[in-house]
């Protein structure tokens, strides 16, 4: 899986090469529009993760430019303005997703990996993590045969967690995903840490092997190992 | 030109002055005009008697001739510019006065002539001069005659002439003392405007507290010093306001700001452990939320300020929102042991942007759990208000707003305790997006509490206009 990384601000750039080639994507980064523009037209990529602030020039403007050219891959756009008409006009220019900075990085993978699998939505009933399992239908969640009595939104907000085992989840991502809260501005932190704490309650606290792990300032993750 | 169009005081003296020498001239030109009719009239008059007279005067001589006696009964002598002539009614010229020389009285009478008393008329002698002339019939020893008596009207000229260089004379010496009376008024008047001009330019950004000094407030000028005043005291407001803003939002910022400076310049005074590196970022990142969050909630009102936000309407239930929202929350209040309630009338329908109206009920809400102690009691309320308007009422039992803090709750950052801002969480920013959240909608949140009473947070709402009437209770 290659991803092309048009992004002038170094450390921002390093910092998205790094962390996603630990998730074993290969990664090329262009400092300049001009730069993108002539390695997307050299090259083959699966993704291309593009600034919309870019020196030289504008990131609409290549991508744009890409897509009359019949580029059909997937473009993620960057950007730090978050007025809706420069959301529209990214997505009127052919982008396929975009992300406000600042963004945090788990939710950039996870936007990734949706772009990358596209088609695959999961459509299994049947989720399962080490002694743990859910069945979506019959809702009910079991650890170690043993049934855990649930309020709805804890059933929702493991089974998110579930659906995204072994990847870091933002509380961003929950408050959107599991409250349907779009304003970022509402803070559901305080709600969501407690909705977390009850369900380690029920989850780990009677076992040895915890599942609900907090990644600290970033969010938290559901796992095996610690 | 540049005085005429730079000097409000110019210009009125000008055209004071202007149509004070138009009225001027308009009353010579009427005065004289009464003037020379009246004199006429005299003139006529006298010149009418004087007819009389002459008449008595006509003898008719042996041969015929027609003269005027030298003396008459009462002895008046027939006055120097008398001009006389004398006709047969034939046309035969019978007697000339010698004043008269060669200049005729026009030329022969027509028939009707002095038969009828007839005002004087003006004729232009073949001499250019101008005289009156008056004409009777009249008979002597059985022979009629037509006389004619005329004056020369010089001096009925002559007494208008020195009317007129009178007024003349007059004429400038007035209009300049008008024009110099109207400077001083003018300049009387408007010095007022000069004195607020000189006093509002001394008025900045860092002086806004100073005022215009206002003698009369009854005047116009006094009128437009009390406007200019209030403006300045809603200019004082919005700078102050701006002022504790910037002040707060910077603090706001510094404060995570420092937070990762010091934790990280700390971690890199010694080795540590992975895991206590972990530590580090994690606290680190922990204050770029904070930061992050304080920038969308800034950004956001910012939006709301120019108007950004467009409301998606539906008909919705009052109560359902509110459900939504406590459910949200209920949670932490559950935490504390907070009892969370909500009631009320399930039938009012307001027009409203779901997410947005909730977002200020969880606000509200978020806030009541936060300031109110653990086992108390937070009711939320729905009921129709006065006007028909949908009101959320929203009562906790917390210490209250003391009433000094109540008129900037609803300012951004603003903080009724500043010692506490880390300790509870959030960035004094909840109740600002809530008042916009629900002004957007048309409405007003409103606050009533009394210290050690608790607070109660009330959104009014104009009720949505497909409201059924009479809904079930």
């Amino acid at each position: 899986m290659r991803i092309l990384i048009v992004e002038d601000e170094t450390k921002v750039a390093h910092a998205l090469r790094e962390g996603l080639e630990r998730e074993k994507y290969e990664v090329v980064v262009a400092p300049t529009g001009e730069e993108g523009f002539f390695l997307v037209n050299a090259q083959e990529f699966d993704l291309v993760i593009l600034d919309l602030m870019l020196p030289g020039r504008d990131g609409l403007q290549v991508l744009s430019t890409l897509r009359k050219r019949g580029l059909q891959t997937p473009v993620l756009i960057l950007t730090a303005r978050d007025a809706i008409e420069d959301r529209v006009r990214g997505l009127d220019s052919g982008a396929d997703d975009y992300l406000v900075k600042p963004f945090a990085f788990p939710e950039l993978l996870a936007r990734v990996r949706a772009r990358l699998r596209r088609a695959r939505t999961d459509p299994a009933v049947q989720l399962r993590l080490s002694d743990m399992e859910m069945d979506l239908l019959a809702r009910n969640a079991k650890r170690a045969g043993r049934r855990l009595e649930l309020t709805a939104r804890e059933f929702e907000l493991l089974e998110y967690l579930l659906r995204h085992k072994e990847e870091i989840v933002s509380r961003e991502m929950l408050a959107r995903e599991v409250w349907k809260e779009t304003s970022r501005a509402t803070t559901l932190d305080n709600v969501i840490d407690v909705h977390i704490n009850r369900l380690r309650r029920k989850v780990d606290e009677p076992f040895d092997r915890k599942l609900i792990h907090t990644v600290r300032g970033v969010g938290f993750v559901l796992r095996e190992e610690p | 030109m540049r005085l005429w169009s730079q000097n409000v005081r110019m210009r009125l003296t000008m055209w004071y002055t202007l149509v004070l020498a138009g009225l001027l001239a308009l009353y010579a030109g009427v005065a004289s005009l009464f003037l020379f009719l009246g004199l006429r009239e005299d003139f006529d008059h006298n010149l009418l008697e004087d007819v009389e007279t002459i008449e008595g005067m006509l003898t008719k001589g042996p041969d015929g001739q027609v003269s005027l006696r030298a003396s008459h009964a009462d002895g008046a002598e027939p006055r120097i510019g008398h001009f006389i002539e004398v006709w047969s009614p034939e046309g035969s010229l019978l007697y000339r006065s010698s004043s008269l020389s060669n200049l005729a009285l026009g030329g022969p009478p027509n028939r009707s002539e002095g038969l009828k008393e007839q005002a004087p008329t003006t004729l232009r002698l073949a001499n250019g001069a101008r005289a009156r002339v008056a004409s009777s019939s009249y008979t002597i020893e059985d022979q009629p005659v037509v006389l004619r008596v005329a004056y020369n009207e010089g001096r009925l000229w002559r007494e208008l002439g020195e009317f007129g260089e009178v007024l003349l004379l007059g004429f400038p010496i007035a209009v300049l003392l008008a024009g110099f009376g109207g400077y001083g008024l003018a300049r009387k008047a408007l010095a007022p405007i000069d004195a607020m001009a000189t006093q509002s330019q001394k008025i900045s950004a860092e002086r806004l507290s100073d005022r215009l000094p206002i003698q009369n407030p009854a005047d116009e000028l006094g009128r437009l010093g009390i406007a200019f005043n209030d403006l300045l005291k809603r200019l004082q407001g919005a700078f102050d306001q701006l002022r504790r803003f910037t002040a707060d939002a910077s603090h706001e910022l510094r404060t995570p700001l420092t937070a990762i400076r010091s934790v990280g310049e700390v971690a890199l005074q010694e080795q540590k452990n992975p895991a206590e590196y972990r530590d580090v970022i994690g606290s680190m990142l922990e204050e770029v939320d904070r930061l992050t969050r304080l920038v969308e909630s800034l950004l956001a009102l910012s939006r709301a300020d120019a108007g950004q936000i467009q409301l998606q309407r539906t008909d919705i239930s009052l109560l359902a929102i509110a459900r939504e929202a406590s459910a949200m929350v209920e949670v932490l209040a559950e935490e504390k042991g907070q009892q969370l309630g909500v009631d009320g009338d399930a039938s009012i329908i307001v027009s409203a942007d779901r997410l947005i109206l909730r977002q200020a009920i969880v606000n509200l809400l978020d806030n009541a759990i936060k300031y109110s102690p653990k086992a108390s009691r937070i009711s939320v309320r729905i009921a129709r208000g006065t006007d028909n308007q949908a009101t959320v009422e929203i009562a906790d039992q917390g210490p209250g707003i003391p009433s000094e803090h109540q008129p900037y709750v609803f300012d951004r950052f603003y903080r009724v305790d500043k010692a506490r801002t880390r300790e509870w969480g959030g960035a004094g920013l909840g109740l600002s997006i809530a008042r916009w959240a629900v002004q957007a909608h048309e409405g007003e949140l409103t606050l009533r509490s009394e210290q050690g009473q608790g607070a109660t947070f009330r959104i009014w709402l104009p009720p949505s206009p497909n409201q059924k009437k009479g809904g079930p209770q």
